[in-house]
């Protein structure tokens, strides 16, 4: 199957994805108990002003007519006004979504890039002293709570060292807004002062929140490359003379490489949800911290925006994952 | 497949410098002398004054606006007592129902336009007509009148001697009738306000970095004296520990919401001193009157005796915290020193309950996260009134349900917290007693007694304060005596700055307000 009919099925099955989920979101969030018109009223308001309120949020409807409403504003692409932050819910998700995105971005560079190395090394040193570390390495940073590696980080960094900030995004003002990704934005309007100041203020958050990642790229590169260095074709690789850093790089590494794909694509969204913990630490406005306020508050557009939006990226990463596949694999290409 | 190493190596490479030349360089290092910087734990909602209720919201809209009045500043220190700010003098009529006010020459809003009694009656309609939050402050009011550009007349529906108090509020603001320009969808202009300000105060926001920080500068157009600050910067900083170190190393002059036991480490730290006033914050426990056997007043007595005040506020509050005495607290005009407080005294809960004749007794309390110390405090209840035979349940909810079961009295005993909106007694007596307001709105013990209703509703429809301080102590007597809450303790306010700061002026009723106006940097 071409790139092209992979791609048109997947967008297909999106509008079902996110039609269900919104669904399940809605039901879920207007069965809780809690009533957002005297959030939005105001707790002490009389219950005159809070009915006044339901029937301006158009609460006072049946469930389904509530939820008809939703979808047609959806597939115009309003997403409501926040009940916490009377704001758009859309105006808030494009400020905070790209935060939480660079940062899960930056983190994933950092496990793959690190970990994938390490991963190597392990496996072609294995059991020897390299491995050792790196597989201890690898269990604690599976094992590290991030909110207490990030205190750690931001006292010895910040707080000790003085070497980088110690919470935000960026200090003064951010660059030209183009993407919302400030380290983006910086480099492509040439703002070096922006970017320096946004590289450092990224540094901390995405080493807390890689590093799970890292031990967890590290030990499925290595487990993927011992099965692979076991392969007939790696024999016949060394049988015809070929150096040790070509058979390892060039052939033990690509196939390796295959299954951790699908392991990293699901990292990502597990780097999504995620960050809160980091989100918090670092001060770091991204999602995490809307949503934990949203569910706090029953603020259901906002919940039911980003799960909108949340579950869309889902989906999209999948597909790049998928598109990776075949990109690495003829095999699949030539199946579908 | 050379082709990958290569990359992979050369990504690394770039990144890695990238991220070695970022940590070249400088982070921010103490704030300048003109500049002041608070950081908050939480970002604000909303900076539309008809719109926002939260205090976090205030810390940036109250600077940012001027009010009819303000609290009068006595010996450097906030008071209840109220004093003129855009009004010159007022005249209340002797029905207390029309106020007549003065306004004072030359106030300007930030885009140079006169503050004038057009604008007043605008502010308070648009409060009215927008119909959210705050406008149950203003609710009593029947009409406005612009008598000539100086002169404007609140007409009141019934006498409500709370109005001038209530004048004080951030609802209270007066914003620039040319908000109307950017007014779209009929909204009055709520959207462009929710993130703009638009008033005559000694500073004005320039910029909302959403989650991040808000930027505030002085107003060019500020009637009062020039404040020392050229800028403030509004930080949000989520995690408490963060702040500490934040401010510890100079880049935040001001450091709210710090734990107690983190201010403890604090004390004594050099460049750094600790606010700790009373508040008028307390916590109390709604006893469901009409659950049984709650529904007697000898069972809601015992309950009252069997808590240990002291060992809760030492506890869990670390002694940062005084119990109350009646409803009315410590500080706000109407306190009466000499109304009955219960005492810790088990031996005579477990009397009044055999009085009662009531045993096997279950009860749930009812209570969220939203407080750290609601769930401690949920444990002592349980020990305590275990310790006199009624068994407890802990019963958790999210906020939002827990607040729901409130207004529908689906409760036995729950827990919360209440600040008053202006500086009132009515705020207390009224809300808490008066059977008008049963569930959240304010009577959250369903709690109903005639004369108590008939003494606090006079109370608010006299004019005279001594007079009305009479009424509430007589209601608050017979509240007292009938336990509806127990009375746990008022909190004390407390938040860390640098030393250099000067001029802060603490007013129990301005929590999360700093008069940036009159302070400055040594």
């Amino acid at each position: 199957m071409s790139f092209a009919n992979v791609v048109r099925r997947r967008l297909i099955l999106l509008v079902f994805v996110v039609f269900g989920v919104s669904l399940v979101t809605f039901a879920i969030s207007h069965m809780i108990p809690g009533d957002p018109a005297r959030m939005m009223a105001g707790e002490r308001a009389s219950n005159e002003v809070v009915a006044h309120m339901r029937a301006v949020l158009g609460l006072d409807k049946p469930l389904a007519v509530q939820y008809l409403a939703y979808l047609r504003h959806l597939a115009q692409g309003d997403l409501g006004i926040s009940i916490l932050t009377q704001r758009p819910v859309l105006d808030d998700l494009v400020l905070f979504f790209p935060a939480t995105i660079e940062l899960a971005v930056a983190a994933l560079l950092f496990a793959i890039l690190l970990g994938v190395p390490l991963g190597v090394l392990s496996a072609i040193a294995k059991d020897r002293a390299v491995d050792q570390v790196t597989r201890t390495l690898s269990v604690t940073g599976i094992s590290t709570p991030a909110f207490w590696l990030g205190l750690l980080l931001i006292y010895l960094f910040y707080g000790r060292l003085g070497i980088f900030p110690g919470s935000g995004r960026i200090d003064g003002p951010p660059p030209l807004h183009l993407t919302g990704f400030y380290t983006l934005d910086a480099a492509l309007t040439g703002n070096w002062p922006a970017l320096a100041s946004a590289l450092a203020h990224l540094f901390l958050p995405a080493l807390t929140l890689g590093f799970v990642h890292l031990g967890i790229v590290t030990r499925q590169i290595r487990s993927a490359m011992l099965e692979v260095l076991q392969e007939d074709y790696v024999r016949t690789a060394k049988a015809s003379g070929l150096s040790r850093a070509q058979i390892v790089l060039d052939h033990a590494l690509r196939n390796a490489l295959i299954p951790s794909v699908t392991m990293i694509g699901l990292a990502f969204g597990d780097l999504l949800y995620g960050a809160v913990l980091t989100e918090t630490v670092f001060a770091w406005p991204g999602m995490g911290n809307y949503v934990v306020q949203s569910i706090a508050a029953l603020d259901f557009p906002a919940i039911m925006g980003f799960t909108v939006v949340a579950s869309t990226a889902y989906v999209l990463v999948n597909l790049a994952v998928d598109l990776t596949y075949m990109f690495l694999d003829p095999q699949i290409r030539a199946v579908g | 497949m050379a082709a990958l190493a290569n990359w992979i190596s050369a990504l690394g490479a770039a990144s890695a410098a990238l991220f070695v030349s970022a940590a070249m360089a400088p982070p921010a290092g103490a704030t300048d002398r003109d500049t002041l910087v608070i950081g908050k734990s939480g970002d604000p909602d909303n900076l539309d004054p008809a719109v926002t209720v939260t205090n976090n919201s205030w810390t940036a809209t109250y600077p940012a606006y001027e009010r009819l009045v303000r609290f009068k500043v006595v010996d450097g220190k906030g008071s209840t007592n109220v004093e003129g700010e855009l009004a010159k003098s007022w005249e209340a009529s002797p029905d207390g129902k029309t106020y007549t006010f003065t306004l004072v020459d030359g106030h300007k809003f930030a885009d140079g336009s006169p503050v004038d009694a057009a604008a007043v009656k605008f502010s308070f309609e648009r409060v009215l007509k927008i119909k959210k939050g705050p406008y149950s402050i203003f609710e009593q009011i029947g009409a406005i009148d612009v008598v000539d550009p100086h002169t404007v007349r609140f007409t009141l529906k019934e006498p409500f001697a709370p109005f001038l108090s209530a004048l004080v509020d951030d609802a209270g603001s007066i914003v620039d009738p040319n908000v109307m320009k950017h007014e779209t969808n009929g909204d009055m202009g709520q959207a462009y306000l929710a993130d703009h300000t638009m008033g005559s105060g000694a500073f004005e926001v320039t910029h909302w970095e959403k989650g991040q920080q808000i930027a505030m500068a002085p107003n060019p157009h500020y009637a009062g004296a020039k404040p020392a600050f050229k800028s403030v910067v509004i930080k949000i900083v989520k995690e408490a520990s963060a702040r500490r170190l934040q401010l510890e190393k100079g880049d935040l002059d001001i450091a709210e919401d710090i734990p107690i036991d983190q201010l403890k480490a604090l004390k004594g730290e050099k460049g750094i001193k600790i606010v700790d006033e009373p508040s008028f914050q307390v916590t109390y426990l709604y006893l469901n009157n009409t659950h049984k056997p709650l529904d007697q007043v000898k069972v809601r007595q015992a309950l009252s005796y069997a808590i240990d005040y002291k060992g809760i506020i030492d506890g869990i509050l670390l002694g940062q915290a005084e119990q109350m005495r009646g409803a009315i607290p410590d500080g706000m005009w109407g306190h009466d020193p000499s109304v009955m407080q219960y005492s810790y005294d088990p031996q005579k809960a477990k009397a009044l309950l055999a009085e009662a004749g009531v045993k096997n007794v279950k009860l749930g309390y009812l209570y969220a996260k939203t407080d750290p110390t609601w769930e401690p405090l949920g444990l002592v209840v349980q020990q305590a009134l275990g310790a006199v035979g009624i068994k407890v349940d802990l019963q958790e909810f999210a906020y939002p349900t827990m607040r729901s079961k409130l207004n529908e009295g689906d409760f036995d005993i729950a827990v919360g917290n209440w600040t008053p909106d202006y500086a009132d007694p009515s705020m207390f007596m009224n809300f808490w007693f008066d059977s008008k307001l049963k569930g959240l709105p304010g009577d959250r013990a369903f709690y109903s007694n005639p004369k108590v209703d008939e003494l606090i509703r006079k109370a608010t429809a006299t004019v005279d304060q001594g007079e009305r301080t009479k009424l509430y102590q007589e209601a608050q007597r017979i509240a007292v005596a009938e336990a509806p809450y127990i009375l746990l303790y008022q909190r004390n306010y407390q938040f860390a700055m640098r030393d250099n700061v000067k001029g802060y002026v603490y007013n129990p009723m301005l929590l999360q307000i700093w008069n940036i106006a009159s302070m400055s940097k040594e």
